[in-house]
């Protein structure tokens, strides 16, 4: 039998000699190289931008490399607030709790939280799905696009995401995004993106569709300009504050502070026992 | 007495001899030649000839162990690999399955979940450091039942809480008779920290009714193979794995958050009543 003669050649690729970044300038420290005296954020001061700028204003420059004017930073506030904590109910929230009673290590509360938030399912997947959406149908009309979209069937149970971003939740309409998109609607910083996805809700509300929370994240996105890329983290970073919240609350807690359910409320079906 | 005086210049030789440079006493990749580790070829001493859990020990440890401490590593991994979605980590799989996240995202979320103080791969390194510190002070004289005693002193609670003789929801632990038949089926004789725990486990068992678990066995059990507390918590740190999957398997299959719902009810809050968010101070 001949072997698979392999041959393993180098390939000639040109790699950077350094690594490349426009977001953090590092001026080294006089005394040791290693230490940086200043630092600056797409050209600003951190120190400066400390003294004179919100965080909002400063998370808007990293990862736009400009500064947002008062109506950018105003919508994206508010978006940070509405998502700050998905509730502890939510999956997400409840890993975060689950470790934490569990006496998981405190560091790991915040990773392992946004793991479970990191789906296709309301989670920072389904926030980059509904950027390319948005960003791929919103120029069309929202009716055309909720009609051919409901000709779609939807799955036999469960939840119905019609487009990423937009569907049911718990089989209705969740109403705090609902609240939310009107919420952020109101601000001067809105653009296009955000209008069209209400729209959309509102033609697709007959079938108890509606926006989710991973919509109304992916539109404000769009609208101030971040990269889809981005979408994903930016949710996670987002919601991170309320699962480090509900994971600490249950710190030091003795493990019966949560339920663990007992074998009437445990059940293994027959197929499962042994054999 | 005054303080020596800084140093105009910070001496950074210590890192001006790593810049740039990746120094590995591990092995690597040398294109078209070999990928080396720790003085195998990867290739030709490794692949198909040694277990992954024998590479798993010469990656962890720097030593490549014989294939029944392999085996023995991967029946206590199998230990360790309930599919009970009730378990902490377990659960965790649970939740990333029924949100959609990757199987990569739900398996690390889960082994970190049990880099935890009570259970997993987390406690090791105190379960291995108990029985080394016990061992030391039984060979200079001292019983199985001061040992117990003395760190019943440094304990709150009516129970002393010894690592790997305190086990969560249950008392006695019965992946320690599997185990224990893995050991002996592979010919591994009772060394002087096994000896031990057993001998710890009567005292507490007649004074506590608690007896060992997996932790204490495994700890003491690889404290006799010549694995640091570090290298044992090396060594575990991916056991729960697979149970994660399993639990992870089963939601990610099923339509999404079908798995174990709450109503808004569900939750018990007990905290402030309803008020009104006060308006902001203006500023002078």
């Amino acid at each position: 039998m001949n072997r698979p003669q392999n041959q393993v050649n180098k390939r000639d690729e040109k790699f950077a000699d350094r690594t490349v970044t426009k977001i953090w300038d590092e001026e080294p420290d006089p005394e040791n190289s290693y230490l940086a005296r200043h630092c600056r954020c797409h050209g600003y001061d951190i120190i400066e931008l400390a003294q004179k700028r919100s965080f909002v204003d400063v998370l808007f420059l990293l990862f736009q490399g400009e500064l947002p004017n008062p109506a950018q930073a105003r919508l994206l506030e508010t978006l940070m607030i509405v998502l700050i904590n998905p509730g502890p109910r939510h999956p997400a929230t409840r890993a975060a709790m689950n470790a934490s009673v569990s006496k998981t290590n405190s560091a790991h509360l915040l990773p392992i939280a946004l793991s479970v938030l990191s789906g296709t399912h309301l989670g920072a997947e389904e926030v980059v799905a509904a950027m390319r959406f948005l960003q791929k149908r919103s120029e069309e009309n929202p009716l055309k696009v909720a009609t051919e979209l409901l000709e779609n069937p939807g799955p036999p149970e469960g939840d119905w995401h019609i487009a990423p971003g937009f569907g049911s939740r718990f089989g209705g309409i969740d109403p705090l995004p609902r609240e939310a998109a009107d919420l952020l609607i109101a601000l001067p910083g809105h653009g296009k993106t955000l209008q069209w996805g209400d729209n959309f809700a509102e033609e697709i509300g007959q079938m108890n569709l509606g926006w989710l929370s991973t919509g109304l994240a992916a539109a404000v996105f769009c609208d101030l300009g971040f990269h889809r890329l981005a979408g994903a983290g930016l949710f996670q970073l987002l919601c991170a504050p309320g699962l480090l919240a509900h994971g600490l609350e249950l710190a030091d807690k003795p493990i019966t502070d949560m339920p663990f359910l007992d074998e009437i409320h445990y059940v293994i079906t027959k197929e499962a026992k042994k054999r | 007495m005054s303080l020596q005086k800084k140093q105009k210049k910070d001496d950074t030789s210590f890192w001006d001899k790593r810049r740039g440079k990746i120094h590995t006493a591990k092995g690597g990749w040398i294109i078209g030649e070999a990928v080396y580790n720790q003085g195998y070829s990867m290739l030709d001493d490794l692949v198909g000839k040694k277990t992954f859990f024998q590479v798993l020990m010469l990656n962890a440890t720097g030593r490549l162990p014989d294939k029944r401490l392999a085996e023995w590593l991967e029946a206590l991994f199998v230990c360790l690999s309930w599919p009970d979605a009730r378990i902490w980590c377990n659960q965790i799989g649970s939740l990333a399955g029924t949100m959609n996240s990757t199987p990569v995202a739900a398996v690390s979320a889960g082994i970190l979940a049990a880099d935890s103080r009570m259970y997993g791969p987390g406690t090791q390194t105190i379960g291995a450091s108990f029985i080394l510190e016990a061992l030391r002070k039984k060979n200079i004289g001292k019983t199985a039942e001061t040992i117990v005693e003395e760190f019943s002193q440094t304990c709150q609670g009516a129970v002393p809480t010894i690592p790997g003789f305190v086990r969560p929801l249950t008392r006695g632990d019965e992946r320690v008779i599997a185990i224990d038949q893995v050991t002996e089926k592979l010919g591994f004789a009772r060394g002087p920290h096994l000896d031990l725990a057993f001998e710890i486990e009567k005292v507490m068992l007649k004074k506590y009714q608690e007896g060992i678990n997996l932790l204490g066995y495994s700890a003491a059990f690889l404290c006799d193979q010549a694995l640091t507390a570090r290298q044992q918590y090396r060594v575990v740190s991916a056991m729960v794995n697979s149970g994660v999957h399993a639990c992870y398997a089963e939601a990610a299959d099923n339509p999404p958050e079908s798995f174990f719902p709450f109503q808004c009810k569900d939750i018990n809050f007990q905290g402030h009543a309803p008020r009104p968010v006060p308006k902001k101070k203006l500023k002078k």
